[in-house]
């Protein structure tokens, strides 16, 4: 997700401090309380799965683009910047095989892409 | 509590109705929401009167960046119309009174806006009742003349044949500028909408933007008493606002249900009826997957303010962590990949 968890948790909490202040019109308390619970209850959805989700893409993503490998380094950063290069490469990837009409490459492309939302779906989304 | 902005608010409407005596502001709080305008109420006195208003102020950074002048522009044209919208009253471009520039304007009190309340169960009745309202005014707003309205002095007017090309150009720039990650859903509905054009716009018409379940205000009996938030205005193809209001992400989970409220064939029937307009099948699914593409580029565009600094409020993050996955649904499912 974007902005990533941890910059928007830090907010969080500097927004919990300064709403202990008695001082904060309620009104604007009360609208920056709502908004931290919706904020903190998707990260807490995307917390556990992440990595696994990340793992995931990137490996079908690699066989789409006919590359070799496995991420060595686990951490979300690392994930996370691997996979927005292999995304870049999808894209291009995707570009050039609709203008060549290979429409087994797009079908693949498109399975995986339908794929990777699923993965990435937020229980309270609207759609 | 008085709110630091109170004097400097009385301060400066002193000197917008100077014959008034006795000027005050009070009861100046933040409404929730408004993440392309600070949005305040307050209470403006004087003596032998009073006046609940609306402070729409400008935040460092927006989600959406927009002339606040096209939007008290679009407000005023429409004003006295058959689309309701309060009226308003001083627009202010400068930073010297209240540090961004704002515009001031009627509160219309008593009603509702938010879509959480409206499709609670608590109005299912008035449902039908609220669509047929909604889709008729946006109707009135597509048969609009610009021209009589005054408003291609401030908006311009594309040809009939380029609305749609101007639309995705720009939208598809702000993804390019702002988008953090790469999104290839969202590029592969922008070479589908390229590949296959929608026919010229029957006609050069107003489009509020951002019309949509939430940006008007409704009372208990399902009528509709203003159309807010008119920052996205412009003029264009009528089949854009059409677009955008049936786009899914706005059905709130009532899938299948335009605006979370009826099926799409009686809001683009009671548009229609009032519109005088056609809405040709293929044309408008164009312009609702064209909204997808919009929406992204807001989505990415809000998250792109919060990471560069220019606004942390979370109001900024969360259109982002909770929309454009939904967006990306959204367009999957119209190019029927989903």
């Amino acid at each position: 997700m974007i902005p990533e968890v941890p910059a928007v948790l830090a907010e969080l909490a500097g927004l919990a401090a300064k709403n202990a202040d008695p001082a904060v019109p309620p009104a604007e308390r009360a609208s920056d309380l709502m908004l931290s619970a919706l904020l903190l209850a998707l990260a807490a959805e995307t917390w556990d799965r992440q990595a696994h989700v990340l793992v995931e893409e990137n490996r079908a993503v690699r066989a789409l683009l006919g590359e070799s490998g496995e991420d060595a380094d686990l951490r979300l950063s690392a994930l996370t910047a691997e996979n927005r290069r292999l995304r870049a490469r999808l894209i291009e990837r995707h570009a050039e095989a609709e203008a060549a009409g290979d429409t087994a490459a797009c079908e693949a492309i498109w399975a995986e892409l339908a794929a990777s939302t699923e993965r990435r779906k937020i229980s309270s989304g609207p759609v | 509590m008085t709110h630091s902005l109170e004097e400097r608010l009385a301060a400066y409407i002193a000197r917008k109705m100077p014959e008034a005596r006795g000027i005050s502001v009070s009861g100046l709080e933040r409404i929730s929401g408004g993440a392309s305008r600070e949005t305040y109420r307050f209470r403006l006195a004087w003596d032998g009167g009073e006046r609940p208003l609306i402070l729409r102020r400008d935040p460092p950074a927006s989600l959406i960046e927009t002339e606040r002048r096209v939007e008290f522009a679009a407000y005023r044209a429409f004003h006295g119309s058959a689309v309701p919208v309060p009226e308003m009253l001083w627009l202010e471009e400068e930073d010297d009174a209240l540090d961004h520039p704002f515009f001031i304007a009627e509160e219309l009190t008593g009603h509702q806006a938010s879509p959480q309340v409206l499709l609670s169960g608590l109005y299912d009745a008035v449902l039908p009742r609220v669509a047929e309202r909604k889709w008729t005014i946006l109707g009135e707003i597509a048969k609009a003349d610009p021209v009589a309205l005054g408003l291609t002095e401030v908006m311009p007017p594309p040809a009939l044949d380029a609305c749609w090309r101007r639309e995705l150009d720009h939208w598809e720039a702000l993804i390019d500028r702002d988008a953090v990650e790469p999104m290839p859903v969202t590029r592969a509905a922008i070479r589908w909408l390229r590949a296959n054009p929608p026919p010229p716009a029957q006609k050069l018409a107003v489009v509020h933007g951002d019309y949509r379940t939430g940006n008007f205000l409704f009372d208990e009996a399902g009528d509709i008493h203003g159309v807010l938030d008119w920052e996205m205005a412009h003029l264009g193809d009528p089949l854009e606002d059409l677009g955008w209001s049936l786009q899914p992400v706005w059905c709130f989970g009532r899938e299948g249900m335009a605006g979370g409220l009826v099926p799409p064939e009686q809001a683009i029937a009671a548009w229609e009826r009032a519109s005088g307009l056609k809405a040709d099948p293929a044309a408008l699914h164009w312009w609702t997957l064209f909204n997808c593409v919009k929406g992204q580029g807001i989505w990415v565009g809000s998250a792109k303010a919060f990471i560069s600094g220019g606004n942390r409020s979370p109001i900024m993050v969360y259109p982002a962590w909770w929309l454009i996955n939904a967006q990306d649904r959204a367009m999957l499912k119209l190019m029927g990949r989903l």
